[in-house]
């Protein structure tokens, strides 16, 4: 992602200046965008985590084509192998906004402010599962002590924070039921680890698998849910907190809310199993925070 | 081998060229094959070292943290990118010996100790072939500055490959037994039509054996120029001067037979010209006394008798040289017309004859050829008898046939006589001047189906004896009567 190594390298100063890529950038962004002039505008960097399916290029096209237009700003789709390194990027104010994940959000809450909750079944929340191999004979949870385990991504909520406190309950850590556990940083990755049988079990988003077992009935198919969690917090869009207001912000806020109204925004949609993105209180990941609080105290 | 050379060349030659091709055949498969091999196993060596070399650059990194999913990622994005290799399994163990990830971890889960498949194979070499199983096992170790950190180990599949070789062989299996039934077919049509000059020349040969060579007709000829057309040629001119030869070996035998008749026709002129004085004495004493009834009575019957001698010596001579159209027995009548027939040339060489026929009935021989056998071989042995001396004639009927022995007092017969005499399939004595009597006889001789031995006599000289089978007894024929003169 060249452009998103341009943003890297410029952010830190600070400066506007125009280099040659960023001009090239914003000649094909010009010719993208149409009618509204939007070389003068700062670009709007907008953070993805790999919290679904983020190696789906035209995805992303269709997203920054949506936000370009909805916005009239030029968007950056900034990608990270970890939620970590996007977390870091947002909370440093390297990003405008992000597509985080409820774990990473109820950690930096103080210095996150929220734009839009994604509304899947009708509802902002999700779930995690604890999935196996799908002809592996058990049926709980307590089952899966000495698997090697998948998880996700250690700033992810369902991909490890659900675990982890299930685990915490029964006074344990990963490290003392699990035999091993291996992160593999993409929750398909997850359902290609149990289906494959590298990894006995794992911790793997509810909608991811949903979505998956949709587009890719197979690699889903070749797995069985064993645990399903309570319902938590859809991974929420944050901005920093200071940013909070801000025109760009707003404007993306309402790009996400009108996603519904427009044909590419419910492409979008549609590729995602979305119905739309709400605005919601910070009270949504409370259930979350609750979790960090116990695997905070557990050690 | 015996029996393949009684084999007709005809079989023999499309049966080597096959051989031949068959050796031919199996060499070039031979060479074509384990070339296949080594080339097929330099393909896989490279492309495993291909696929190690693109393997290890990528899990360095992730194997230095032990980071099993992207090892495992590695791998399984790896599985579809080396689809000519056809990797079956890949392990990737670390430092100590244990699985990190593989291709299929149901197999060789993670953590757990290398399968034995892979441990126990690279004893010598980083690559392992197992043709029994189709299968093909690479080993590389993966070093980071200097320090091991693990190994790749990769199952490959192989089995297009034996079945290339499979089908490499089936088409040179195929291909050359087309090739020698070909060839082997080819040969036969060429050698069938190069053996026919000979298969007609061998029969004409084998033809002339029972009976008068033929020439080989125009129409089998080959066309001109050819080989076999040269041989054909020279076999009809051998045949050609052959029938002359015998043309003129019979005409030469008439021309002997007719000076043989003009000497006794000079020596029968003596016996007809001896009683004629006394036949002429005899009508002049009729002529003078013929009043006298004694005297008439007595010379009648002196003409009379001198009639009846030349009247024999004539008869004698007609039935050796005019033979009767229809064949007689063989009687003792004939014999005795030869006691007459030869007579002559006793009393001209002064020669004693001694007569011992033992012969009463006719047999079923027929006599013009043995009459004239017996006549030259008596003229010969009155030749060769000095003068004075003795000739003999035996006569001896058995069960089986009839013993004909001449003999004389000479010197006995030269070798070339008695080859002459003795050989059946002998050719005709031509410009040798002499013995063409001789030829003859034996000619008569093995006509009537006897043979003819030579041995000493106890008169001193040669004896020559014919041997005549008789089968049966034939008393239809009656005793032989003079009417045919």
């Amino acid at each position: 992602m060249p452009r998103s190594d341009t943003a890297d390298k410029r952010a830190p100063h600070g400066d506007a200046r125009i280099s040659r890529r960023g001009l090239l950038t914003g000649v094909g962004i010009a010719l993208i965008a149409g009618r509204r002039p939007v070389l003068a505008q700062t670009p709007i960097r907008f953070g993805l985590t790999p919290v679904f399916l983020n190696n789906d290029l035209e995805l992303l096209s269709k997203l920054k084509a949506y936000l370009e237009r909805a916005t009239g700003y030029p968007v950056q789709l900034v990608t990270r192998r970890t939620y970590q390194e996007i977390t870091s990027l947002l909370v440093s104010g390297q990003l405008e906004a992000a597509w985080i994940c409820g774990y990473p959000y109820v950690q930096y809450r103080d210095q996150l402010s929220l734009v839009a909750v994604p509304v899947w079944h009708g509802k902002p929340l999700y779930q995690s599962y604890l999935i196996v191999k799908e002809d592996r004979l058990v049926n709980a949870a307590e089952d899966l002590r000495g698997d090697i385990h998948a998880f996700s991504d250690p700033n992810s909520n369902s991909g490890f924070l659900v675990t982890r406190a299930l685990l915490a309950d029964w006074g344990e850590t990963p490290d003392s039921f699990f035999r091993t556990s291996i992160y593999t940083y993409g929750h398909r990755n997850v359902i290609r680890a149990v289906a494959s049988g590298l990894a006995d079990s794992g911790s793997v988003d509810g909608y991811v698998w949903e979505v998956v077992r949709d587009v890719e009935p197979e690699l889903a198919g070749a797995t069985r849910i064993v645990r399903r969690s309570e319902w938590l917090g859809f991974p929420p869009i944050a901005t920093p907190a200071r940013l909070a207001g801000a025109p760009e912000v707003r404007a993306i806020a309402q790009a996400l809310a009108g996603m519904q109204g427009d044909p590419i925004g419910q492409d979008v949609l549609d590729m995602l199993r979305l119905d739309g993105f709400e605005a919601t209180g910070p009270e949504l990941f409370d259930p979350i925070a609750a979790m960090y609080d116990k695997i905070r105290s557990a050690g | 081998m015996r029996w393949f050379g009684a084999l007709p060349l005809t079989v023999r030659v499309p049966a080597v060229v096959a051989l031949l091709m068959i050796a031919v055949s199996v060499t070039v498969s031979e060479h074509v094959l384990s070339r296949l091999n080594e080339t097929q196993e330099r393909h896989l060596r490279a492309l495993g070292g291909a696929y190690m070399d693109g393997l290890s650059s990528s899990l360095v990194p992730h194997v230095l943290r032990g980071d099993v999913w992207e090892v495992f990622d590695v791998l399984d994005r790896a599985r579809d990118r080396y689809e000519a290799l056809r990797p079956i399994e890949t392990v990737v163990t670390g430092s100590d010996g244990r699985i990190v990830a593989a291709t299929d971890p149901t197999k060789a889960p993670t953590l757990s100790p290398l399968p034995v498949e892979f441990s126990d194979r690279f004893s010598t070499s980083d690559i392992a072939i197992d043709s029994s199983e189709d299968r093909a096992y690479a080993r590389r170790v993966l070093a980071h500055q200097g320090q091991t950190i693990g190994a790749i180990y990769a199952a490959f599949d192989i089995s297009h490959l034996s079945a290339e070789r499979a089908d490499v062989m089936r088409t040179l299996l195929l291909s050359n037994g087309l090739l020698t039934l070909l060839l082997a077919g080819i040969g036969y049509f060429a050698t069938r039509r190069m053996v026919m000059p000979m298969r007609i020349l061998g029969e004409h040969l084998r033809n002339s054996l029972d009976s008068v060579p033929e020439p080989i007709p125009a129409s089998k000829l080959p066309r001109p120029g050819s080989e076999a057309r040269r041989l054909f040629d020279s076999f009809n001119t051998l045949v050609r001067a052959e029938r002359e030869r015998e043309d003129l070996t019979l005409k030469l035998a008439e021309e002997e037979r007719l000076a043989s008749l003009g000497r006794l026709a000079s020596g029968m002129a003596h016996e007809i010209n001896n009683p004629l004085g006394g036949l002429f004495n005899a009508l002049d004493t009729i002529k003078r006394h013929g009043d006298t009834a004694s005297v008439r009575e007595t010379a009648v019957s002196l003409v009379e008798r001198g009639l009846h001698g030349i009247r024999d010596v004539v008869a004698a001579a007609l039935h050796t040289y005019r033979p009767d159209r229809s064949p007689r027995p063989f009687g003792p009548s004939d014999i005795e017309d030869l006691g007459l027939l030869i007579r002559p040339e006793l009393r001209r060489r002064h020669l004693d004859l001694q007569w011992d026929n033992d012969l009463r009935d006719p047999v079923d021989v027929p006599n013009a050829p043995l009459r004239q056998a017996v006549l030259n071989l008596l003229l010969n042995a009155c030749n060769a008898a000095p003068d004075n001396g003795t000739v003999g004639l035996r006569v001896v009927r058995s069960e089986t046939g009839l013993t004909i022995e001449i003999s004389d007092t000479g010197e006995g017969l030269p070798e070339d006589a008695i080859g002459i005499l003795t050989d059946p399939a002998g050719p005709a004595p031509i410009g040798t001047g002499s013995g063409l009597g001789l030829w003859m006889v034996r000619r008569s001789v093995t006509e009537i189906g006897g043979t003819i031995d030579v041995d000493r006599s106890n008169l001193g000289g040669g004896l020559v004896r014919l041997r005549i089978p008789v089968q049966t007894f034939s008393l239809d024929h009656g005793v032989r009567t003079d009417d045919a003169a």
